[in-house]
């Protein structure tokens, strides 16, 4: 076989090389992410029901408008996920970041309390939710038992009424390893120099923590905080595997009836892939916009070192 | 870091100081009390007959360990092993394919620097490691299940292949720090960009390795949304088998025998989890994964 007619330059056969290794990702990202996602959107606007595609018809914004007019559900889903929100997100980042404080004090066995405190998040959802069931179910759980021991006979349904406590529980439970190791990572990040500049200028304790450390901190705490609402807003496993009897098709009690629940059961149990896919997109426009109001709220308590030399 | 610590620490040793602490040692003990007694209820419940959990008042520890529940777990009626193996074939088919396609990109992305559209490509990297998951997988669902890959083991291998935005990432930050004399060096000797990619730097990128394996074997392990969805009872995996209770043969539910499975289930994350600590951590670290 002769040698090819031309040869490519250096600069042609760098580049060449180049997407020969991104390839796959690329092919992926065609592939596996935006045709479906255009697909996604399309069917928004029609009536598919996810088997035949003779009688798909154009709906135009039918389906979005369902949304806030006929079903009541999925304005309640959403208020839900709401207030589930802003019970487990101060929660988890507040006992998180305790912890990270206190282990970030001179104190022995640092090691092993991090382990510790992480291990819970290695659990998968499955195991993790059989421990809860046991532990919160109404008429055996050992929650109830130990709350008995003070108030005899309570009988607390957390699986259903109070599903939203003890859905928090849980979440706070799995989720404390993870902010711990974030925020602690970052308060040993802190040069010692600033705390002991502080300490010699004769801060105390309090002062130290209120105008050194925590606006060194606020970069982390808003990183955390920005994971933990996207992440918030798409609950769905825990509560579907906790109280909806572990099927996609199961319909979880009103209180953990979240967004993604709604979207969910519209496809898995009613095969409204058209309007399951409408609520999908206003779900997701939704998360952006709180996501760009946080990140608005940034300039007023997020700490920057750019800032700062303006000053 | 360490040793300013414990310099300090022995400079200030008085009796005030170390009485000062016992607070932080109450709640440090206090919390890994709160957090250990799940584990610790799941174990001794899965050591109970399903009678004794079901009786109230409820007694903490079993009357006598009922070892029998694991060896039920076992019992041929139950076919873990097939669900046990068809997890771990996608847990591994994935995770390999996505550990060799993404270092792949980030080898692309960190040493490939003087590339035409690579700084265009590298901020879709980003984009998607902001995208929320949801956004994806349902209209995957879409199509794949037009497509008539449903009931196959096709959506783990393709998802294997197009790699994942994180471990691209997490490549390209190691491969960055590698000096450009090693690159230079084997091009002289007349490697190709693969070869030095396979034989010089993959093989030293031991702790990317590790990190992009136990967070993506865990995921697909743990993962009990995406096999539902996607595959019949016959060929699901683990998470689904175990998420509704275990059954006898006269159709009633075994309930402490499915925590002993969930047990027996948990335990390789955990050892996984212990073998590879400080890369797990500080993959949590460097960029945010989650476990």
């Amino acid at each position: 076989m002769s040698k090819a007619p031309f040869r490519l330059s250096r600069r042609q056969s760098r580049t060449a090389w180049f997407y020969v290794f991104v390839s796959p990702w690329l092919l992926g990202l065609v592939f596996l992410t935006i045709f479906p996602v255009a697909i996604g959107l399309l069917t928004s606007f029609t009536n598919y029901d996810g088997l035949n595609l003779p009688t798909v018809r154009w709906v135009g914004l039918r389906n979005y408008n369902r949304a806030f007019t006929v079903d009541q559900d999925a304005l309640f889903s959403f208020r839900q996920t709401l207030r589930w929100t802003a019970l487990n997100l101060p929660a988890w980042m507040t006992l998180s970041f305790i912890l990270a404080l206190i282990l970030n004090q001179d104190v022995k066995g640092r090691g092993f309390f991090r382990t510790a405190y992480y291990l819970p998040s290695v659990m998968p959802a499955v195991a993790l939710v059989w421990v809860w069931r046991i532990i919160l179910d109404r008429n055996v759980g050992l929650l109830n038992a130990f709350i008995s021991l003070f108030r005899p006979n309570t009988a607390i349904p957390w699986l259903t009424t109070y599903a939203l406590p003890g859905l928090t529980m849980i979440a706070v439970w799995t989720g404390l390893g993870w902010g711990m190791v974030i925020f602690l990572a970052a308060l040993q990040g802190i040069p010692d120099e600033l705390v002991e500049a502080a300490r010699i200028d004769g801060a105390s304790n309090i002062r130290i923590f209120r105008h050194v450390t925590l606006p060194l901190m606020t970069p982390v705490i808003f990183f955390v905080l920005i994971n933990g609402l996207v992440s918030s807003f798409q609950q769905y496993v825990l509560p579907q595997l906790l109280t909806a009897g572990a099927q996609i098709s199961g319909v979880p009690p009103r209180s953990v009836y979240l967004s993604l629940t709604h979207v969910n059961l519209q496809f898995f149990a009613f095969q409204r892939f058209g309007y399951g896919t409408a609520l999908l997109w206003l779900l997701f426009v939704a998360i952006v916009v709180i996501t760009i109001a946080v990140f608005k709220t940034q300039r007023f308590w997020v700490y920057s070192e750019a800032d700062e030399e303006g000053k | 870091m360490d040793s300013t610590v414990s310099l300090k620490s022995t400079r200030r040793q008085t009796l005030s100081k170390k009485l000062r602490k016992v607070p932080a040692y109450t709640i440090l003990t206090l919390v890994t009390v709160l957090i250990s007694i799940p584990f610790i209820y799941l174990i001794v419940t899965s050591l109970k007959l399903d009678i004794e959990y079901q009786s109230w008042p409820i007694r903490f520890f079993p009357a006598t360990p009922q070892w029998g529940n694991y060896a039920e777990v076992f019992h041929p009626r139950h076919r873990i092993f097939r669900y046990a193996g068809n997890t771990l074939f996608l847990a591994l088919a994935q995770t390999g394919l996505s550990i060799l396609t993404s270092s792949m990109g980030g080898y692309a992305f960190a040493r490939f620097r003087d590339v035409p559209g690579r700084n265009r490509l590298f901020s879709i990297v980003i984009a998607l490691l902001i995208l929320p998951a949801m956004v994806t997988i349902i209209p995957q669902f879409i199509v794949f299940s037009r497509v008539g890959i449903t009931n196959t083991y096709w959506p783990w291998i393709l998802w294997g292949v197009g790699g994942s935005a994180f471990t691209i990432f997490l490549f390209r930050q190691f491969f960055l720090s590698f000096p450009k004399e090693l690159e230079d060096a084997a091009e002289v000797d007349g490697c190709n960009p693969f070869r030095i990619y396979w034989q010089i730097f993959l093989p030293n990128t031991k702790p990317a390795l590790a990190t992009a394996f136990i967070f993506g074997f865990s995921a697909v392990w743990g993962d009990w949304f995406t096999p539902v969805i996607y595959l019949s009872h016959r060929n699901t995996t683990l998470p689904v088998v175990i998420a509704s209770a275990f059954v006898n043969p006269q159709g009633q539910a075994l309930v402490t025998v499915t925590l002993a499975a969930s047990v027996i289930y948990t335990l390789p994350l955990i050892l996984i989890f212990f073998l590879g600590q400080q890369h797990i951590l500080k993959g949590v670290v460097t960029s945010g994964l989650k476990g």
